[in-house]
Formats: C-alpha cells, structure tokens, sequence
C-alpha cells in the first residue's frame, strides 16, 4: 500500500516535470483586437504582391481586426521608396509592419527605428539582416528552391541532359541569388544531375522587356541551349513569350518559378513544361497571422513556440538555417504546375 | 483699376501660386493625418529628402543658365561607391571623403570642359556622364554591398539633433540662405542670368562665359558629391545603384519652381517653395495612406500647371483685351507707351 503511493507520488511529480517537452502548447490568436498594419511589398503593380495583400485582407477579416490594414509600397522597387513608407507608418504608429525588403541591409535604421518604437517587424517573401526584424517568414526552404528547379530540369532535359541557362531578375536579388547558389550546389554535388550543364546566368532586372532581349540573347549565344531556367516569374513570363514569337517552342524549354495565372496559355501551347511556385496569398495570410499574434503579445518570437494560424494549421518558430541568428517560420511546400496536371490549376477559358 | 491690375501682376507671379499652393497643401495634410504636425515629422521631411535638396539648389544654377545636368544622380552613387571602396581598403573616413568629393569635382569639371570648352550639347555631355558614372560605380562595387561605417558618420544623417530639432533642416537651410545670396545679391548671380537669357550678348558685353558655366558645373559636381556621401550615411549601407534615378525628381522640383528649361528665368525662392510643396504632397499622402503611384501622378500634373500657367498668362497678357488695360494703367502710371 505504502508503496503504491509512492509509486502515484512519483507518476504526478514525473508527469508534472516532463509534461512541456510532450504537451507542447499550440497557441491561438484572440481575434478582435486593435492592430494598425501596413503590409510593405517590393513594389505596387506586381500581380504576386496583390495576392500576398489579398491573403492579408482575409487574415484581417478573419481576427476581426477593428485597426486599420494598409497596402503601400514604393512605385519602383527600390530601399529608399521603402524607407519613406516605414517612417510614415512610424509616425502614424502602426502596430505591426510586414515587409518584403528591397536591400537586406538599407532597410535596416528604419526597421530597427520601428522595433524601438514598440513596432512589430516581420518580413515576408525577402528578408532583412536579422538584427532589424523579429522574424522572416520564408515561404520555401531556399535550398529546396535549388532542388526544385534541378528536378525540374533533369525531367524537361531528360538523363542524357544538356545545356540550360538561367534568366534571374537582378545582379543583387538576395532571394534569386540564394536560390540559384542553392541550385549550382546541387549540380556540383549529386551525381544524378551529372548531365545538366549551366551555361551561364544572365539579369533581365524584372523587367519584362530587358528579360525578354535577355532570353533573345541567349538564343543567339548558344545554339545548343536546350532550357531557359527563369526563377522569377517576370523572367519566365518574358522568356516563353520571347520563344512564342521566335517560334522556338519545343526546341528551347522553358521553366522556373511562375505564377499560373499567367503561365496557363504558355504550358497550353507547349512553349512552357513545367514551372513551380508557391501561394503568395497564403503567405499574405501566414505573415498577417504571425504579426498580429507578435503584437498582441500572444506569441514570442523565439524558438520553438508553436501557433496555429487559422485555416493554415500549425506552425513552429525556428532557427533560420541561412541567416546567422536569424528567426523564421517555415511555410512550404512547393507547387509544381505543368502540363499533367493543367486540369487541376488551370482556369477555363472563358464561354467554354 | 490700377489697383486691379497690380494685385494681377502680383498673383501671376509663380512663386505666389506656389504660395498658395502649399498653404493648400498644408491645411489638406492637417485634415487628412492628425499626425502631420507632430514635430518628429516635419523633420522626417527633410531628413528623408535632404540629398535631393541639396542638388536642387545647385541644379537650379545649371537650368537658369540655359544648361542641363543629368548626371548629378550618377555622381551620387560614385561618390557613395568610391567611399564604400576606400573604407573596405582601410582608409580613414576623412580621407574617403576628400577623395569621394574631389572625385565629384573632377567629374564636375569634365562635365563643363566639354560643354563650355568642346561646345557640346550640356544633355548629351550630362547623358554620357550618367551613363559613365554610373558605370564606373558598379565597376567598383559589383554586386556587393558595404556597411558597417562608424556610428559618428551614420549618426549624422539618421538621428536628430537638440531634442527632435533636426540638424538636417538647419543645414538645408544654410545652403539655401547662400545659395539665394549668390544668385540673386551678386554679379555672379546676375551673368548666371545674363547668360540664360543671351550667351552671345553675355559675351558681347566682355562676361567670362566659360569661367560662369565652368564654376557652376564644378560646384554641381561637388555638391552631388557630398550629397551622396550624405545618402550613404543615413541608409548606412552602399552599393552601386545608391541614388538611381534621382535626377529626375531633381529636376522636376526645379521646373516646378517655375525655372524655365530654357534659361534665364527662375528665382530660388520659388525653388525652395516648389520643393517644399513636392516633399509636403509625397509625406501628407504617404501618412493618409495613398499609394505611391497616385503621389507621382499628382507631382506630374502640377509640373505640367507649372509650365501652362505662366505661359496662359503670357499669352492672356499679350491679347488685345488685356494690352488695352495694360496700356491704360502705364499711361495712369507715366510711363511710355
């Protein structure tokens, strides 16, 4: 008797001591409190940056955020257009601020001016030096992005393989640059990708004029050039529009990171295989989320703490593997859209 | 009528529409953000701004004496890189700076050299020039990025000075104090003037043309020079397209301001004004929250009022039914006919 009690005794006090590392608390927001929030995108006019703010608008109406969401971002993308809006947004006393940063380091007396005011900062989509933000949602592990596009690579090309250029935005894009070092690591690495030659990589700045001359380009300076490999869905756009009107569709793929809304007619008509991307929207909806539930101090920005964010289930903050003592959460995975599955992404032409 | 007709004299000048303008624009921007008049702000404004400013004053030299100068941006960014370079070297700061604004001189000084000397088209000169500054920066800099300046020289450009009475608007208004002095209260003002309005009278009546047009230009380029070394203490951070594109909003402040393209005509006043206006419309809009795109349509359409009103005024003065007023009131006043 007297030693069952104590064997009773001991289970509580053992259940009691062990009980965080196996009942992790998944926190959720309480909706209905007063947030001012500016989302920051790299530029107005970008077709991904209204979706991303289209996902922030249904997380606002969802936490039933009675403060204000705001959606400005500079007319080009450029730091110091950014710069302007986060000082207006301190002034005007914003709660919590969501950037996809033009600069990883430019950005960085402003944000860090917004934090000491009492600012939730966060970024989305690019990132800013850790030391100017609370945490980066990344939308893909950037070394999955490398993997991504090798794969897809491998299977336009084929296992004899071939050359394929690459076509980014521009020279000093952190994520593109990121995400094409990630790839030309995976090339020298694993023997499966033996047979893919990178022939070079060319900048068409986002700008579907420069990208699509760009692609032109690449054409005329290697005749044996067999993919265009664009990780930026203004340069795969350009690129399959410029091997549409050249009548090089078939010849030379064409693949990268799109959006499907303007990918479709290009994968219709076999000028585009595959491409691959993620949904900007939730991401607008996973960063609006994570800020709200910052600011309101449900959450900490530390490892570890675990949140549920709406219709997107549940998430964990972690260390970022690539940004020294870098916060992030991690939202994944990647969608790959192609011809197979065209029924399924694809939206019906109109009247039919 | 007379009376009438001063007070038109007096409201078709530019610089009293601009005036009123940014006293419109003032009460507007009170309306719309309760948070415009917060002191913090009004020194944002020209903190924010002050690179551009600066080459305001100096660009608007250029323009009144019948030239251009694109390259000004450019030069920025050289300077920027050029300190960037010479502080991943080693070199002190002070050394960094002195070698970035004789850099800026000397790019200056090509600038006048070819247009004064070579007699060569100031925008094409100025054009090459923002191509090969440019250039030449991201030759020194690539793609990589340099920051990491001591606290002293960054400090100077983000913090605010006594309280938040910002060091920045003091020394803007320095520099608009001297400039407004040397254009408007000396001789070399005036053959600025003069020689906007008739190079070749200019010369007839024994003005050093070139000497002007070489000063005006190696001052711009000096200026540029500084103010981009400015730029890179308050982002803290260089790289090679630091200041892209900001000829252009420079230019456009001094048009506004009612400088005509086509030299001789202008006033720093108005420039000052027109510049004020431009920063007031962009942080009054910015803190009620509309898009950036919707800002730079607005500055467009007033650079166009800019430009139509004067001349409709022009052209209402030289028609009939005005002449016949204004030949009234100069007969009421004496004067010939």
């Amino acid at each position: 008797m007297k030693h069952l009690r104590l064997v009773f005794l001991m289970a509580v006090v053992l259940l009691i001591a062990v009980q965080p590392a196996f009942m992790q608390e998944v926190i959720t927001a309480t909706p209905g409190q007063e947030v001012d929030m500016l989302l920051l995108p790299k530029a107005l006019g970008n077709a991904v940056f209204d979706q991303a703010h289209e996902g922030a608008i249904e997380a606002h109406a969802e936490l039933e955020n009675p403060g204000e969401l705001i959606f400005n971002g500079p007319s080009e993308a450029s730091a110091p257009g950014q710069i302007d809006i986060i000082e207006s947004a301190i002034t005007q006393g914003v709660g919590g601020i969501m950037i996809s940063a033009n600069d990883y380091e430019q950005l960085l007396p402003s944000t860090t001016r917004a934090m000491e005011e009492g600012i939730t900062v966060v970024t989305w989509d690019s990132p800013v030096d850790p030391s100017g933000e609370a945490l980066f949602i990344a939308q893909v592990d950037f070394s999955e992005t490398g993997t991504v596009m090798a794969d897809m690579a491998l299977r336009i090309l084929g296992e004899d393989g071939g050359q394929f250029a690459v076509l980014s935005a521009t020279p000093d894009a952190s994520n593109q640059n990121a995400w094409i070092a990630a790839m030309q690591e995976v090339l020298e690495t694993d023997e499966a990708y033996a047979a893919l030659e990178l022939v070079t990589i060319v900048y068409g700045n986002d700008d579907p004029d420069d990208s699509y001359n760009e692609a032109l380009g690449l054409i005329d300076s290697y005749p044996d050039l067999e993919l265009i490999m664009a990780p930026t869905t203004v340069g795969i756009a350009a690129a399959a529009k410029a091997m549409q009107d050249e009548g090089l569709c078939g010849q030379i793929a064409v693949s990268g990171l799109g959006l499907p809304m303007e990918m479709q007619e290009f994968v219709e008509n076999g000028c585009s295989q595959e491409f691959a991307l993620w949904s900007f929207s939730d991401l607008g909806y996973l960063t609006y989320y994570v800020t709200y539930m910052l600011q309101t101090g449900a959450i900490t920005a530390e490892v570890g703490v675990t949140f549920e964010a709406g219709r997107m289930g549940t998430y964990t903050i972690e260390e970022d593997p690539t940004r020294e003592g870098g916060l992030r959460v991690l939202m994944g995975p990647f969608s790959v859209y192609s011809a197979e599955n065209l029924e399924e992404w694809a939206i019906p032409a109109e009247g039919s | 009528m007379m009376q009438l007709l001063s007070r038109w004299t007096w409201l078709r000048r530019w610089e009293t529409l601009l005036l009123i303008v940014l006293i419109i624009v003032l009460v507007i921007n009170t309306q719309l953000s309760p948070f415009f008049f917060d002191a913090n702000n009004i020194s944002n404004i020209f903190r924010l701004s002050i690179e551009k400013a600066m080459v305001v004053l100096l660009m608007t030299f250029v323009i009144i004496n019948g030239e251009i100068d694109l390259s000004v941006a450019s030069l920025m960014g050289l300077s920027a890189s050029v300190l960037a370079v010479t502080f991943e070297a080693g070199w002190s700061l002070p050394a960094g700076f002195a070698l970035a604004l004789l850099i800026g001189a000397i790019c200056g000084a090509l600038n006048g050299f070819f247009i004064t000397y070579l007699n060569m088209p100031s925008i094409v000169v100025t054009l090459a020039g923002l191509i090969t500054y440019r250039g030449v920066a991201r030759i020194l800099l690539e793609d990589r990025s340099v920051g990491g300046y001591p606290e002293w020289f960054t400090g100077l450009a983000q913090n605010e000075w006594i309280g938040t009475f910002p060091f920045t608007v003091i020394l803007f208004a320095v520099l608009f104090v001297v400039c407004y002095i040397i254009l408007s209260r000396t001789s070399f003002g005036r053959y600025v003037y003069v020689i906007g309005n008739n190079r070749p009278g200019a010369e007839y009546a024994g003005i050093s043309v070139r000497r002007v047009k070489m000063l005006i230009f190696v001052f711009t380029g000096l200026m540029a020079a500084f103010a981009g070394l400015w730029y890179a203490a308050r982002l803290g951070n260089i790289r090679a397209n630091a200041a892209e594109g900001f000829e252009l909003d420079i230019i456009t402040i001094v048009l506004l301001g009612g400088v005509s393209i086509f030299g001789g005509k202008g006033t720093m006043l108005g420039v000052g004004l027109s510049l004020l206006v431009v920063l007031n419309i962009r942080n009054g809009m910015s803190l009620a929250n509309v898009s950036s795109n919707v800002q730079t349509s607005i500055v467009g359409a007033l650079l166009i009022l800019s430009v139509l009103i004067p001349n409709w005024a022009q052209s209402l003065q030289g028609s009939k039914f005005w002449r016949s007023f204004v030949d009234r009131n100069r007969i009421t006043k004496g004067e010939a006919v």
